[in-house]
């Protein structure tokens, strides 16, 4: 069934506007979602890699 | 709403004493370091022979097979273990949870090293699939499977258990990578074993050819990069000492990123049999991830916003600048080669090694050394023993690439230049293909020379870790106190993402959908749509003889430096005769297009030259082609072709892949071979070959596969 639906399609540009279609959808979608979220939220998940109790200053840094 | 929640919660509950399992970290980070030295000086050793074809010592250390070796050694130990070191680390805090079982790590890093050692044993023996970047054999490939899955547990069992509700971005990138190198190794080495340590891949000729490139491309999207982006994330505000520039930036950029560097496979094969759909859309995609990339690049180099100052004494921090940068480079270049008409120069030449180490020496080798420094002594309890000789380090590294990278783009250049090249007359200007290799041998000195540079940076690396290890008066894992997770309770206005971004199995999931589309609608066309690949009437399959001489030709590597695929060009038409076609190759289990030209094309080879040219250009390339760089292979007129397994192989190809030999063909295979073998023989000592019990020698069959290439189509004399 999937292949002769295929093979009906002709060519197959169908495959490249899908690809278009379905990578907006993506790329906009998390966008919108990104640019919903709370200040606060982002601001805490954003310094959790700061925030694991194991800073330790070296002579690299002291200098 | 959700601050104040976690601040309640907190207040209820007790503080968690526990402590990270900071053993592992240090065991990956040695591992790395040693593994990086390893694979590195492989590298360097090929790049010589490339330069003094003399130093091909023996035939288990000749290009063919140490060039995998060391494609292996610096993507799979290095940048794998260095992979697993920055992940045990880094994923631990961001959790604020011990690993999930400290047996499951261990046999994590003990079952990878022995891996390791395994590719570092068979490679050299030529035991290979011939697939670049997965070159490993079934056995090896299934342990590869199991160590993947016990990382999975332990890293998957560790989020689970985790203290804080939500999963950084680092921790998604590395969710990304575990889920879609899942997908692309089993699928990537579908294949049927014939005996212990040999198989014969399901697929055949374009369609192998497409699935090959989908994985090798990925291979380095979800290897080389977004682990090492999840690392970026983690590592470079820990260093910086300041969060990500932008964090909403950040999960565009993974999504967009696992989304797009799926389809961009085909751009590997513009320009050949591949049906021209799979190739746009490897174009298209390919342009596309600059957006994705260069923002992940620019959300890294901004989050050094007002600490600049520290870039300029900060080694890490210089480590990690140039890394970014490269990955930016590399990045914008990759689009800019998969445009057709920059690939019609760019591909089969230098220049694509040249934009690999940009990536692998820039961006992989230079973000390792700065985590490492960042960590050794964080790991140690103690100071790094010298930040001067790290100072000195990244000098090196940073020369060496430029000394790596810039010849190497020059002798791409001239050399396809040269290919390309027609006298006034319409003829080719270099019809000897020779005169464009010999061109850039001093380029090959130069890129040799920079490799050097950058290893004894890393042993500069090695000796300073040891000495910071050295001088540690103890290494007790960390112990912290946390406050217990808090159970979330969904806010009025909670949207999705928070659903997913919270939860790890959804997380897993999504990625997963949002990878095989690309991977889905791009093959599964490929494989059973008919129409792409156009049977041609007089493609028969190989002979016993030839199928025994193609897998010596696998066995020697020869594809690391002759491609099978003449693409449809003026200049290569002139050169090599007929385009290839797609449906030259329905038999061609694994393809060998090959996706460099060090020696010439050899898809039409097959009538171009006598048995005996033959017969002294593999026992000494220089007797007929002097000046030639390519390894001898004396060998092949002293050893016996191997039968054990011919009649196995043909009865897969038969029975299971329905290749049309004739009914009972696998019974009479070796007497075929013989019958083939002794024509060949006959001819050759005709034209003056007098070595004895030559008929039974691997260089009969090797000159029987030569001359089968490409002659299919040709027309009968």
């Amino acid at each position: 069934m999937y292949k002769y639906i295929l093979e009906s399609a002709g060519d197959i540009n169908w495959m490249a506007l899908f690809a278009l279609i379905t990578f907006f959808s993506v790329f906009g979608i998390s966008a919108i979602m990104v640019f919903r979220k709370d200040k606060e939220t982002l601001s805490h998940i954003a310094n959790l890699p700061l925030a694991d109790g194991d800073i330790v200053e070296t002579n690299i840094e002291k200098r | 709403m959700e601050t104040q929640e976690v601040k309640t919660s907190t207040s209820q509950g007790g503080v968690d004493t526990f402590s990270y399992d900071d053993k592992i970290v240090r065991d990956f980070g040695i591992a790395t370091t040693i593994w990086g030295i390893v694979g590195m000086l492989v590298g360097l050793m090929a790049a010589l022979q490339l330069v003094w074809p003399a130093l091909n010592i023996t035939e288990y250390f000749s290009f063919g097979r140490i060039r995998p070796l060391h494609t292996n050694a610096v993507i799979f130990a290095f940048v794998g273990n260095g992979i697993f070191m920055g992940t045990y680390y880094s994923l631990q805090r961001l959790m604020k949870a011990r690993m999930f079982s400290d047996k499951l790590s261990k046999l994590h890093f003990w079952g990878w090293q022995l891996i390791i050692v395994a590719a570092a044993i068979t490679l050299p023996l030529g035991i290979t699939s011939s697939w670049e970047y997965a070159e490993l054999e079934w056995p090896i490939d299934l342990a590869i499977a199991v160590v993947w899955v016990i990382f999975g547990i332990n890293m998957f069992g560790t989020i689970l258990k985790r203290r804080e509700n939500h999963l950084y971005v680092a921790v998604w990138f590395y969710i990304g990578t575990w889920i879609t190198v899942t997908v692309l190794h089993v699928i990537k080495n579908l294949e049927i074993p014939y005996s212990m340590m040999h198989s014969i891949p399901v697929f055949a000729g374009v369609q192998d050819a497409l699935i090959q490139w989908w994985y090798g491309h990925n291979a380095v999207a979800f290897f080389l990069t977004t682990p090492y982006l999840g690392l970026m994330y983690y590592f470079l505000p820990k260093a910086a000492n300041r969060p990500v520039y932008s964090y909403r930036l950040s999960i565009i950029h993974f999504w967009a990123l696992i989304f797009i560097y799926i389809w961009a496979g085909p751009h590997h094969l513009l320009y050949t049999s591949l049906p021209d759909w799979a190739q746009s859309l490897g174009t298209v995609f390919s342009i596309m991830l600059i957006a994705p990339s260069w923002g992940g690049m620019l959300n890294g180099l901004l989050t050094l916003r007002g600490a600049w100052d520290r870039v300029r004494q900060d080694p890490i921090l210089k480590f990690m600048v140039i890394a970014v940068t490269a990955y930016g480079m590399a990045t914008l270049e990759g689009p800019l080669l998969s445009i057709k008409s920059i690939n019609a120069i760019s591909h089969y030449t230098d220049w694509t090694v040249g934009h690999v180490h940009v990536g692998t020496l820039g961006w992989n080798g230079m973000l390792t050394f700065g985590i490492l420094y960042w960590l050794w002594p964080r790991l140690y309890k103690t100071q790094l023993y010298s930040v001067s000789l790290a100072n000195t380090h990244f000098w090196l590294a940073t020369m060496g690439t430029l000394f790596y990278c810039v010849p190497l783009y020059w002798a791409g250049w001239t050399q396809s230049m040269m290919w390309k090249k027609f006298t006034p007359d319409g003829f080719l200007e270099y019809g000897n293909f020779l005169e464009t290799v010999t061109q850039i041998i001093p380029m090959y000195q130069l890129r040799a020379l920079g490799g050097a540079i950058y290893v004894v940076g890393v042993l500069i690396m090695a000796y300073n870790l040891y000495r910071t290890a050295r001088s540690s008066s103890g290494v007790e894992d960390t112990t912290v106190q946390v406050a217990p997770r808090v159970k979330y309770v969904k806010a009025k206005g909670d949207h999705w993402h928070r659903w997913i971004e919270r939860r790890p199995i959804q997380m897993l999931i999504f990625s997963a959908i949002v990878v095989l589309i690309g991977g889905i609608v791009e093959i599964i066309p490929m494989l059973i749509i008919d129409k792409n690949v156009p049977k041609i009437e007089s493609v028969q399959p190989y002979t016993a003889l030839e199928l025994e001489g193609r897998d010596l030709y696998i066995k020697e590597g020869c594809v690391n430096c002759h491609s099978q695929m003449v693409r449809p060009f003026r200049s290569e038409t002139e050169r090599y005769g007929e385009f290839s076609k797609s449906g030259e190759f329905i038999y061609d289990r694994p393809f060998l297009w090959g996706s460099k030209r060090t020696g010439p094309d050899l898809h039409r080879v097959g009538g171009k030259y006598t048995h005996i040219w033959h017969y002294e250009h593999m026992r000494d390339p220089q007797s007929m082609s002097p000046g030639s760089i390519m390894p001898a292979y004396p060998h092949l007129l002293e050893n016996e072709i191997n039968t054990t397994y011919t009649k196995a192989k043909i009865n897969v190809l038969r029975n299971m892949l329905n290749t049309p030999y004739p009914y009972n063909y696998a019974e009479n295979a070796v007497d075929d071979l013989r019958k083939q073998a002794a024509e060949i023989t006959a001819e050759l000592r005709e034209q003056g070959i007098d070595q004895e019990d030559v008929e039974s020698k691997e260089i009969i069959a090797l000159i029987a596969y030569l001359q089968r290439l490409g002659t299919d189509i040709k027309p009968k004399q």
